[in-house]
């Protein structure tokens, strides 16, 4: 009983989205809606896409609830625990991460819902993989094993892929599937690679074990070798780094967001990256958190930290050279990424305060990246969409409450006080400091400046510009879904700002216990 | 029982009963804001007067729970702490948590009582006044969230907090100035208070900075706790220590820290004169006045409610809340007191020339502001607060009863200026006796009346003003010496101010009594005496040419009516606030009659909370019996204004006043004009920035945009589109990059990294050199120096420790090998300093070496590096600047 508790966020969502599948293999199509939402194609349970983003979106939210309840309850009483370790390990950074895993599922729901109907693409596949695909993110997230954490990789890209391509007839869409499928096959054939390696040298596939064998290396009866370990850190980081894209494992990054449909990409940005994070984090400080590892001369923090740096400014500077807002937030994502990265790096000397600050920043960079997508979401309708810079022109004048919720979350991705973007920034730059890592903190700093630029360039456009007579404007759609979304990201930037406390305390229980 | 269930309910140490205070008029702001435009009139007015008179009540309960707690010494304080909002690093190795945290006392207790009560009287006015616009629920969700903000200033526990409502209902003005933003002059005055505020707020923050650095707290606690450790002197001229050597001695030597001409202050004053600046900003003193008068564009509630009763006086109650603070400084206090002085007298002078029946209150309110001002500047805080609150109660009465009386005009004229010229008014006292009664008590209580609630506040200042003494405090015992530059300064006294100041102000301020009381009822009889003059303007109504800039009572010629309704009396939801503002404004004196009754209620309620600041005022020798004499003066100032003013404008129908404008035109046209001082401002502020941008937008067109931004965009874009071309869209142009990526990093793992830290300690002469550790690294080491290599195999060994002599120089190498057998080559140049007591310098001169050699890298140049720097810090060894010890870089936690 144990078990099932300490899993049910797991299980929620797996049954949930079985439980999706089903009602939708088996429900009618909406009769008024497929011409309307559906386009040309009818398949069962289409048109029901508000229905079943509701239903997914309770699912995902009883997911967070669950987690929520487990840790009140407290994962290390449970007994039940230790059964399912090291395949899967129930501790509070696993929770902290199921909690924003399925917060930012539950947004894609929203935001689906919205959306679907919208762009007549209403398939009602989206929400059984999105289902899918955020339960293994968990799975990912929780894992200690190098077995489960490829299955959890899996389990979660191959729904994705699908998620891109969602829009089949588009050539553009399909390019964008397949691009994602075949370098992201490449990027999980590099990390199993790794894994191999790691097993060869060490005997173990789990994390704890690994980390063990590692340690023994140059002590006289080691029979450990270093360099298959140093290999297999390089393809794991290549692997992972794709994930979180990171530069330079990034290129896919833009065409697969563009191509995507708006919901997916969300999904893209905030969950997929976030269950990256997290494996990564767990990998590098339980398998690789060996202390000569772990040097700043030798070890895998100053790559990290050359990541971080190439994230950022590749990211920023090729960001403000965009002409579509969703482009732009592609790369603003990558740039994110590599605060993130920051954040990583700064693991090598207060462990617990640096892994605190990521755990933090991917909360607020979940809320805040999912509510720009909904709002990009929320300015456009069909044959209206809100693509480039000029589409938003005048909008404020036009929607003010879309334009004034686009602007927060644009201030939140900048990092602008009172925000939670700001505290997500300053907490992570502030662990860097701690590590005395002044350079990487002032390579962020200037970092900021440029991404103000573009963030900021988009309210001139949405409250200081007119459109172009004749040009084509965006026309906000009007769905309650996308707006609860947009109103509970809303309040979460705002409250994670306000009161950044509480959720930062909770991040550093997690890292105390994760770690 | 009530009470005692009242304490059970709310214990003071978690006093919840401040959540609901605040939280009500936030409901009704949210609730009016995004709900109101469906809810209806009803519905909103019915939100907005439970928000606030719940929040009366409870400001009522809070209130006499103080009573129960208050003993004469103790002040009684109830708390409510929300949660930590921040921590900020103080003076020293600590750190000064901020909190969200509410209390009240007898100040804020007194002060809630004013903005809920009179707050509430106004909200039902506006219900009436308001009616008939558009904007109905906007202007009661400013309304309600002005509340709430100004709640939160005043029952803020400490300064931040005071501040976030310091900025909100800094924006509820603007946003109510400018309600009618649709009108130009709105828009513009509102930008003004904007702009005015901004250089107010800055004194705020620098004041925050001053406390945290000198006090280290931003509680009212722990401020007045900490007060006396503004007793430090501060050098403030010459600014810096270091004075490059190559300037010419004329310029050097004042800038020198010995120079003799040094300034010193201390802390308090500095304090108080940023906190002032934050006060006068807010509380329109000079220089920064120019913004209230505009801001009574807005509507009339909003003037009565935000621009007389209550937020305008903020500044006047952060300066007794501050009062343990500002009176360590005799210099802030006095200054306090004749800006105070200045401002009443400027503001009454062009009081007089006003034909704006609002802009004659307008200046009305800067001129008692001042007062107040010059309460708080003699020390009687007490009397200055009390005066806050006597002068809401009059003020906003008279502001409610102008806005009654432009409401009766508006009906018929249809013209927001000229339903607001006294010119056109005249005998309302005949259409409107509820509001006529009303606002002659008002003007009898801001006149000074005896025994009105003016009377008692207005005159205690007066008497304050010739009869209290500042102490001087005890700044610095002997000698001190600056801790940067060494400099010994002598034992400062602080600045005492001249003994007649005292007398001189009193002198002014009668005379500012009798512009008072004379303004006053020139307002008043023009009004609602003699005839009415509006008949001849109705709907459609076009001046003939020049008729509407004259100015005096030439536009009369005929008495006969035109079309238009009579001037009549308002509804009951704006007669019923006039007649509670009006009584209290005759009978709230009673609260504090020192005169007449001897009652000091007001005194004693405060006074435990004044307690620290109170020790610090005196007073001089026969004040009690100077009580009569002082007065008697003041009853003669109200009689010689109102005597004054029913002679020119009643007995002799204003023709005095028309004569004199006509002999002295100039001087009538300049005081109307306000004395030029916005012009005055045109020209050399606003011109001096307006030049300063001009030069900005000059050197940001042909420096910034020619050199530095075309440079930098130049580089970026061409980095951008370099990155863009990489982004070909082909999937296996992707992949490379991601194989030249990994391969990156495969290289990094399989390249051995030689990275070395130092930690040096020259006392002992031990310098340990460690390399950084690898997975499956080995080492070899050449420890002595001699450029060979001490073994020829590699070894476990990451760390060697050297011992070397005075001013002895070594090159250490080692050479590393990784498990794929790479080797690399670091080499460390280490010196260690001839003397004691300049280590600090010297491990520098050692750091500055070791970085020579690695910038030389691997040859024998490094050591001639190494030497020729040694060369440059070893003749130069006090100058070799102050660098830190070499800290470790990287390593494991």
């Amino acid at each position: 009983m144990d078990l099932v508790i300490a899993l049910s966020p797991l299980l929620a969502v797996g049954f949930g989205g079985l439980m999706l599948m089903l009602a939708e293999a088996f429900g009618k199509p909406s009769e008024e809606g497929i011409s309307k939402t559906t386009g040309d194609v009818v398949d069962a349970g289409a048109g029901r896409g508000a229905e079943l983003g509701l239903g997914a979106s309770v699912v995902l939210i009883a997911g967070a609830v669950m987690a929520v309840g487990v840790w009140i309850v407290g994962p290390e009483t449970l007994e039940g625990v230790a059964d399912v370790a090291p395949y899967l390990l129930i501790d509070r950074f696993s929770l902290f991460f199921t909690f924003v895993l399925c917060l930012g599922g539950a947004f894609t729901a929203l935001l689906g819902g919205g959306y679907l109907p919208e762009h007549r693409i209403d398939r009602s596949e989206f929400f059984p993989l999105v289902l899918f695909s955020t339960f293994g993110a968990i799975a990912l997230a929780m894992s200690g094993d190098l077995l489960s954490l490829f299955v959890g990789l899996e389990t979660m890209s191959l729904g994705v892929y699908c998620l891109i391509g969602l829009r089949r007839g588009s050539a553009r869409a399909t390019e964008a599937a397949l691009k994602y499928f075949l370098l992201g096959s490449f990027a999980a054939a590099l990390t199993l690679f790794g894994a191999a390696l790691l097993y060869g040298a060490t005997g173990h596939t789990d994390l704890v074990g690994i980390g063990e064998a590692v340690a023994t290396i140059g002590q006289p009866d080691s029979t450990v070798a270093a360099m298959p370990v140093l290999l297999a850190l390089a393809l794991t980081l290549a692997g992972l780094g794709f994930k979180v894209a990171a530069v330079p494992f990034h290129q896919w990054t833009p065409d697969a967001y563009e191509g995507a449909p708006t919901p997916a990409t969300a999904f893209m940005a905030a969950v997929v990256k976030t269950a990256a994070f997290a494996i990564l984090l767990r990998v590098l400080l339980v398998g690789f958190g060996e202390e000569r590892l772990m040097s700043w001369g030798t070890g895998w923090p100053p790559v990290i930290a050359t990541l971080a740096v190439l994230s950022m400014t590749v990211g920023n500077v090729v960001a403000g050279r965009q002409e579509s807002v969703k482009r732009m937030l592609a790369y603003s994502s990558i740039a994110h990424a590599g605060v993130a990265l920051v954040g990583v790096a700064a693991t090598i000397r207060s462990t617990e305060d640096a892994t605190a600050s990521v755990l933090f920043y991917l909360l607020v960079y979940t809320v805040s990246t999912a509510g720009a997508f909904g709002a990009l979401i929320l300015c456009g309708s069909r044959g209206a969409e809100a693509v480039s810079y000029e589409d938003l022109a005048g909008i404020a004048k036009r929607h003010p409450a879309a334009a004034l919720a686009f602007s927060l979350f644009l201030l939140s991705l900048a990092g602008f006080p009172p925000t939670a973007g700001f505290f997500g920034k300053l907490y992570v730059f502030q662990s860097a400091i701690d590590s005395e890592l002044y350079v990487l903190v002032i390579i962020g700093l200037v970092n900021s400046l440029i991404g103000a630029y573009y963030y900021v360039r988009v309210m001139v456009y949405m409250y200081m510009r007119e459109p172009v007579p004749g040009a084509p404007v965006a026309k906000p759609m009007s769905s309650g879904m996308v707006t609860s979304a947009i109103v509970l990201a809303a309040l979460l930037v705002l409250g994670l700002g306000i009161l950044p406390g509480v959720s930062l305390d909770m991040a550093i229980a997690a890292a105390a216990r994760g770690g | 029982m009530g009470m005692d269930g009242l304490f059970s309910i709310f214990p003071p140490e978690d006093f919840t009963l401040l959540c609901v205070i605040l939280g009500l008029p936030l409901l009704g702001a949210f609730v009016n804001g995004v709900f109101g435009k469906r809810l209806g009139k009803e519905a909103v007015s019915l939100m907005a007067l439970v928000a606030v008179g719940g929040s009366f009540m409870a400001s009522c309960a809070a209130f006499f729970m103080l009573m129960q707690r208050q003993t004469e010494t103790e002040a009684a304080r109830f708390v409510w702490h929300g949660w930590k909002w921040l921590d900020i690093s103080g003076n020293g190795d600590f750190q000064i948590p901020i909190e969200i945290a509410f209390s009240v006392d007898a100040l804020s207790g007194g002060m809630a009582l004013i903005v809920t009560g009179v707050g509430f009287l106004i909200h039902l006015y506006s219900t009436e006044y308001m009616a008939e616009d558009d904007g109905f629920h906007r202007f009661f969700a400013y309304l309600n969230l002005f509340i709430f903000s100004m709640l939160v200033l005043i029952l803020g526990d400490n300064l931040p907090v005071l501040f976030i409502g310091w900025e909100g209902v800094g924006m509820c003005s603007y946003l109510l100035i400018g309600f009618w933003f649709t009108e130009e002059a709105n828009a513009v005055a509102g930008k003004k208070a904007f702009v005015t505020n901004r250089i107010g707020d800055f004194g705020l923050l620098v004041a925050m900075a001053l406390l945290v650095w000198h006090v280290g707290a931003l509680d009212w606690q722990g401020i007045e706790a900490g007060a006396n450790n503004l007793l430090t002197p501060i050098k403030i001229y010459p600014l810096g220590n270091g004075v490059p050597a190559w300037l010419p001695d004329f310029i050097r030597g004042p800038l020198t820290p010995e120079d003799p001409r040094g300034v010193r202050v201390t802390a308090a004053t500095l304090v108080g004169f940023a906190l002032f600046l934050g006060c006068a900003g807010k509380s329109a003193q000079l220089p920064l006045y120019v913004w209230l008068p505009d801001a009574m564009a807005g509507p009339t509630p909003v003037s009565a409610l935000i621009h007389a009763a209550t937020m305008v006086t903020a500044g006047v109650y952060l300066c007794c809340r501050m009062a343990a603070v500002f009176v360590l400084s005799p210099a802030t206090m006095a200054t306090i007191a004749i800006v105070g002085l200045a401002t009443a007298l400027l503001a009454a002078s062009i009081a007089f020339a006003q034909n704006d029946i609002k802009k004659v209150l307008a200046y009305s309110t800067v001129s008692q502001l001042g007062y107040m001002f010059i309460g708080i500047g003699v020390g009687a805080f007490a009397t200055g607060f009390f005066h806050v609150i006597t002068h809401a109660f009059f003020k906003a009465c008279l502001f409610l009863g102008a806005g009654s009386v432009i409401h009766a005009m508006h009906a018929r004229i249809h013209d927001v200026d000229r339903s607001q010229d006294m010119r056109n008014m005249g005998g309302m006292r005949n259409f409107m006796p509820i509001t006529h009664l009303t606002f002659l008590a008002s003007c009898l209580a801001i006149a000074g009346l005896p025994l009105t609630s003016g009377f008692f506040s207005k005159d205690e200042i007066l008497f304050k003003a010739y009869t209290s003494t500042i102490a001087t405090p005890q700044v610095s015992d002997g000698e001190w010496i600056d801790r940067s530059t060494q400099v010994t300064w002598p034992a400062m006294q602080a600045w005492t101010p001249p003994e007649d100041l005292g007398r001189w102000i009193y002198t002014l301020a009668l005379l500012g009594a009798v512009m008072t009381a004379f303004y006053m009822f020139r307002l008043y009889f023009r009004v609602f005496w003699g005839e009415f003059r509006g008949w001849t303007i109705v709907r459609g109504w076009v001046a003939p040419a020049g008729g509407h800039h004259g100015h005096d009572d030439h536009e009369h010629d005929s008495d006969e009516p035109l079309d238009g309704p009579k001037p009549h009396e308002s509804a009951l939801q704006i007669t019923v606030p006039l007649v509670v503002l009006g009584v209290l404004a005759i009978f709230a004196g009673g609260l504090n009659a020192h005169a007449f009754f001897h009652s000091h209620l007001f005194d004693d309620w405060v006074a435990p909370v004044l307690a620290t600041a109170s020790s610090s005022v005196g007073e001089i020798e026969g004040a009690k019996e100077m009580m009569m004499p002082l007065l008697l003066p003041g009853i003669g100032a109200f009689a010689i204004g109102v005597g004054g003013a029913y002679w020119v404008y009643v007995m002799q129908r204003g023709e005095p006043a028309a004569s004199f404008v006509e002999k002295v035109p100039w001087l009538h046209r300049i005081v109307y004009e306000k004395w030029r001082v916005d012009e005055l401002y045109e020209e050399t502020f606003i011109g001096a920035v307006d030049t300063l941008g001009d030069m900005a937008v000059w050197v940001d067109q042909y420096v910034v945009d020619a050199v530095v931004a075309r440079v930098t965009s130049f580089a970026v874009a061409a980095s951008g589109t370099i990155l863009r071309t990489m982004q070909t869209g082909r999937v296996h142009a992707y992949g490379a990059v991601m194989v030249a990526g990994l391969g990156a990093l495969g290289w990094f793992f399989i390249a051995p990294q030689a990275v070395v830290t130092v930690l040096a300690d020259d006392d002992s002469g031990v310098y340990s050199v460690t390399a950084s550790p690898g997975l499956g690294y080995q080492y070899r080491w050449d420890e002595d120096g001699d450029g060979e290599l001490d073994s020829d195999d590699f070894g476990d060994k990451a760390r060697v420790d050297v011992q070397l002599g005075r001013s002895e120089v070594r090159l250490v190498q080692v050479e590393v090998k990784n498990a794929l057998g790479f080797r690399s080559i670091e080499q460390i140049g280490l010196f260690r300093p001839q003397r004691d007591g300049a280590s600090d310098g010297l491990a520098g001169a050692a750091q500055e070496a070791k970085e020579a050699a690695d910038s030389a890298a691997k040859s024998q140049k490094a050591l001639q590096d190494i030497q020729r720097v040694l060369q440059q810090a070893g003749g130069n060894l006090p100058g070799a600047g102050k660098q830190p010890a070499p800290k470790p870089v990287g390593g494991a936690p």
